[in-house]
């Protein structure tokens, strides 16, 4: 995470020349969701639309970038800490304008920083079904239940990118093993109730 | 020392229970297997009339000890071999015996059989009553330890073996200052084939509750089945 830097708000006095504040919002969320490798093609984009040299381009997309991202990691929520970022001589309406903005979205912003939070593969769905078991080779009547049990896995997010590798594993389970595993699943609520409760 | 030998081949006499054996297994009158019986067990059967009761039930013992541990197979030969020594008998031959022995518990468990079935059985291999009410006796004992046992046998896919959970709180991240957002984390021991595995998994708390549902679901769909 890249931090805010006194050239940075220079270089957002280019979103002046923004055809519209639809496009100030657009650019600014695309900033705001690329990964800082990405900013090179957004750069090249911004160029067409504010007619802007490829220099002037990949100066404020960096800064956007940067201001979008220090507001989150901060978790900045009222106007008057985001206005107080900006320099003196800033522009007033456009300092207005992007404090709007960013306070618009915040909130989904914040949620996708933490959905791409560095993990442990995350457990994205899980489906069961329950089966009797009749027969086997080593004894041929019996009437066994047993469970089955798919979990779907995500690889972390963070290295996966835009092409999440989800995984499929199946578990058997015994009624022992499900009792047990019931058993712990308890206690884990039982704590986490505990840890509410404080 | 009293060498056990092979009976003669089947004729009148003591020979003719061996006949009557063979012939039963052809007719497929046994409960324990469709297969023929191989030639030496009628023989066998008829060695082991020979013991004394006492004598016998020692072997059965044994015998029982080892389905029930099928894994001790060193401590069942020392036990033979124990036997063997005490009652002034053989090995070789007493292991024979005992092969032939274990082929009706191992059919019968495989086709759920009962004591009577086990007891018809042996009379029709060559055993004598009184030792073929014994085994049965002795059958219906150990079958449900023993049925158990074949239905833990019984081939399971991935098998979960353990779970291990920490669930903590993420303070900070390199894009948001603070967080304090809970997270739980599942390690699963899994059996594939015959090497275990570990998987490890993140979940929120939402996920979580929901989990747990689930399982609560799954547990009373078993108990319904059981």
């Amino acid at each position: 995470m890249a931090a805010l830097r006194q050239g940075d708000f220079a270089a957002l006095q280019s979103l002046l020349k923004a055809p519209s504040k639809d496009a100030v919002r657009q650019l600014c969320r695309q900033c705001f969701s690329s990964p800082p490798a990405g900013l090179g093609p957004l750069a090249q984009r911004a160029c067409l639309d504010l007619t802007a040299g490829p220099e002037e381009a990949e100066q404020l997309v960096s800064a956007l970038h940067s201001l979008t991202r220090h507001v989150v990691y901060h978790g900045l929520t009222r106007a008057e800490d985001i206005l107080s970022l900006f320099p003196e001589n800033f522009h007033q309406n456009l300092k207005n304008l992007l404090t709007k903005i960013i306070l618009e979205n915040i909130s989904a912003w914040r949620n996708e920083a933490q959905a791409s939070q560095i993990s442990l593969p995350r457990l994205v769905d899980m489906d069961w079904r329950v089966d009797i078991k009749t027969s086997s080779d080593s004894i041929s009547r019996m009437a066994v239940p047993t469970c089955l049990l798919q979990l779907k896995i995500q690889e972390d997010v963070a290295l996966c990118g835009n092409s999440p590798v989800v995984s499929a594993l199946t578990v058997e389970l015994s009624k022992e093993t499900l009792d047990t595993m019931l058993e712990g699943l308890g206690r884990i609520r039982d704590q986490l109730s505990a840890v509410a409760n404080k | 020392m009293l060498r056990l030998r092979r009976a003669p081949a089947p004729g009148p006499g003591p020979g003719g229970a061996g006949g009557a054996a063979a012939a039963a297994a052809a007719m497929g009158l046994l409960n324990f297997t469709q297969e023929p019986v191989p030639e030496a067990v009628s023989g066998d059967m008829h060695n082991l009339n020979q013991l004394s009761a006492q004598q016998f039930s020692a072997l059965t013992e044994v015998l029982f000890r080892f389905l029930m541990e099928p894994k001790e197979v060193e401590r069942f030969l020392t036990q033979l071999s124990d036997f063997a020594t005490m009652n002034k008998i053989s090995l070789g031959p007493l292991k024979n015996i005992v092969k032939s022995i274990l082929l009706v518990p191992n059919g019968a468990l495989k086709r759920n059989l009962s004591s009577e079935q086990v007891r018809a059985d042996f009379i029709a291999l060559g055993l004598s009553e009184e030792k073929a009410s014994y085994f049965a006796e002795q059958w219906k004992v150990n079958s449900p330890t023993l049925t158990r046992l074949a239905v833990g046998q019984t081939l399971m896919i991935n098998q979960l073996i353990d779970m291990e959970w920490k669930f903590g709180v993420t303070a900070g991240s390199s894009e948001l200052e603070k967080v304090g957002s809970i997270f739980l984390q599942l390690k699963l021991v899994i059996k594939k084939g015959s090497q275990m595995e570990n998987v490890y998994i993140e979940l929120t708390l939402p996920q979580f509750y929901s989990f747990l549902h689930e399982m609560e679901r799954v547990k009373t769909s078993l108990e319904s089945f059981s």
